[in-house]
């Protein structure tokens, strides 16, 4: 195994002696962020909706505390997706650009006018976020009542 | 087009503001849940769920509030410096939101297992404590029954003993006896019946006879005299001396419950012995129980022991502890001098044996006793014809 480990660690040095500029990293521009917020959105939705899979596989969702939570990763998602549709109108493909006339108003400039209101209303992104938390909220307290007052005696449905 | 930011606006500071309250609020229930079973996985999983949203709810919605007040306020370019980190930050708490979430299945697979295993391991510590209780039970019933056995065969071989030693000097007796009541009787003849010596003669052939009676006793005792058998029924064996007794000597508030199994076969036995048998048994009884009381009779047949069983259970005052080996003994008793002569059960007990059976007795003092006769069945040969429940 030591045979194994110098031989390994031997061969490496030459490599990078030998070959120059030594290719260690590779540089991240300014796309990359946005690509990886853009993934972190369909990552998030492909997660809640295993999530309600396994919960109605389970049938957990017959009770009023998972069902609760079932809600909110619906609601989870369909906000996740508003974000995604919203980061890709103005910044992956800026379909929209936006410039601010004054601190109150704003310039939507898009090739068609339905897609400056479609863009508007999916900026309004808190009225699909809340109610999913509001539900997550809601299922957990269900879930604590019924869980019981003891120790030992959390209800698993 | 131009629009107004203020509904952006509001909805973007009001749902920053709820996300933050809603998420601490999911927070405290969950953490109440934990608290409350620390054990259970699915709370444990949920509270680090609840975590990152409340983490990813900061990042995102602090970075909203700030973004809004600092373009509000003219200070777009500190907004523009802020921005990297907080939108660095908030991409990383929802990936760590939904990398968490798609545990679920597997986080509630094992617990289901945990539930499972804990399960098993306190049905088995349960089967565990039920083995060792009844181990210890099974033992003690084992050493108790072992006890008495080892007491039944002290019993067996000292009543053996006594047997030998009784059979020898009965048949010793008996024969100068005979010959006592054989002159006695020839001279008897002789003897006017009037006269005194007559009544002399007749008072030693009376006190012969008896010790004649006590020495067959003995011989009965020491299973020395061959028994005469066939086909018996117990029921009409029992039913004979309990009418035989009713005439004689059971008081009229003896209550006598009689239990028979109606599948008790006919047995090869000496029926004029086991009439014997039952006899002493129920005259033992109606002593016991004085001028009122209850005797059960109870029969069964055990055919898978093949045997059958007597019980003869009174409500007298029992048998003391002390006793109870010594009941069987020729001249043992306790009744007054000059109402039994001891040799009751010492007889019942060598007939029994004498028919491959045993007697065996249980009592308390202040609680009857039961003496219970076990019989080996000789093939059953027809029901008996119970008419006398």
């Amino acid at each position: 195994m030591k045979k194994f480990f110098l031989i390994l660690f031997s061969g490496a040095g030459i490599f990078f002696l030998l070959y120059s500029p030594a290719l260690a990293t590779q540089p991240h521009g300014a796309p990359e962020g946005l690509y990886v917020h853009q993934l972190s959105h369909l990552f998030f939705v492909f997660s809640m909706t295993v999530l309600i899979y396994w919960l109605r596989m389970r049938n957990l969702v017959r009770e009023i505390g998972w069902r609760y939570i079932q809600y909110a990763a619906f609601f989870f998602i369909l906000w996740t997706l508003d974000a995604f549709a919203a980061h890709m109108l103005d910044e992956q493909f800026e379909w929209v650009k936006v410039t601010r006339v004054d601190p109150w108003h704003l310039c939507l400039d898009a090739s068609h006018e339905w897609i400056s209101i479609f863009y508007y209303l999916i900026k309004l992104d808190h009225l699909l976020c809340v109610p999913a938390i509001v539900f997550l909220y809601a299922g957990l307290k269900r879930l604590s009542a019924s869980a019981g007052p003891e120790k030992g005696k959390g209800k698993i449905p | 087009m131009t629009v107004t930011a203020l509904p952006i606006w509001t909805v973007d500071m009001a749902g920053s503001v709820l996300m933050i309250l809603f998420s601490f609020l999911c927070l405290h229930h969950i953490r109440c849940l934990n608290r409350r079973d620390p054990d259970n996985l699915i709370w444990t999983y949920l509270l680090w769920v609840c975590y990152f949203l409340a983490g990813f709810a900061i990042s995102r919605s602090a970075g909203h509030i700030l973004k809004q007040i600092l373009i509000v306020s003219q200070y777009r370019e500190v907004w523009e410096t802020i921005r990297p980190y907080s939108g660095t930050i908030n991409t990383f708490m929802l990936i760590l939101v939904a990398a968490t979430t798609l545990f679920f299945e597997r986080v509630w697979q094992v617990y289901q297992n945990i539930l499972n295993d804990r399960q098993a391991l306190r049905s088995a510590h349960a089967n565990l404590l039920h083995l060792n209780e009844n181990l210890e039970k099974r033992v003690q019933e084992r050493t108790e029954a072992l006890a008495r056995s080892e007491k039944q065969i002290a019993q067996a071989d000292k009543l053996a003993s006594i047997g030998q030693f009784s059979s020898g000097i009965a048949h010793e007796i008996n024969n100068p006896l005979g010959i006592i009541l054989g002159y006695t009787q020839l001279l008897l003849r002789e003897e006017n019946p009037e006269s005194a010596k007559y009544e002399d003669l007749k008072t030693i052939e009376k006190h012969v006879k008896t010790c004649k009676s006590i020495v067959e006793d003995l011989l009965n005792f020491a299973r020395s005299s061959k028994p005469v058998e066939g086909p018996v029924c117990i029921h009409d064996c029992m039913e004979d001396v309990l009418m035989f007794l009713q005439h004689r000597s059971a008081p009229d508030e003896t209550e006598i419950v009689k239990n028979y199994d109606r599948s008790v076969p006919k047995m090869i036995l000496d029926e004029k012995k086991i009439k014997q048998v039952f006899i002493n048994l129920m005259m033992n009884a109606i002593h016991a129980i004085g001028k009122k009381g209850k005797i059960a009779i109870t029969t069964a047949y055990e055919a898978s022991k093949n045997q059958v069983r007597i019980k003869i259970a009174d409500t007298g005052y029992g048998i003391e502890k002390k006793n109870l080996t010594k009941i069987f003994d020729p001249f043992f008793t306790t009744k007054p001098t000059g109402e039994g002569t001891g040799l009751g059960l010492a007889v019942s007990y060598g007939i029994i044996k004498n028919h491959g059976g045993e007697i065996l007795v249980e009592s308390e003092p202040g609680r009857g006793a039961e003496f219970a006769i076990v019989l080996p069945t000789a093939g059953r040969m027809g029901q008996c014809e119970v008419s006398h429940e």
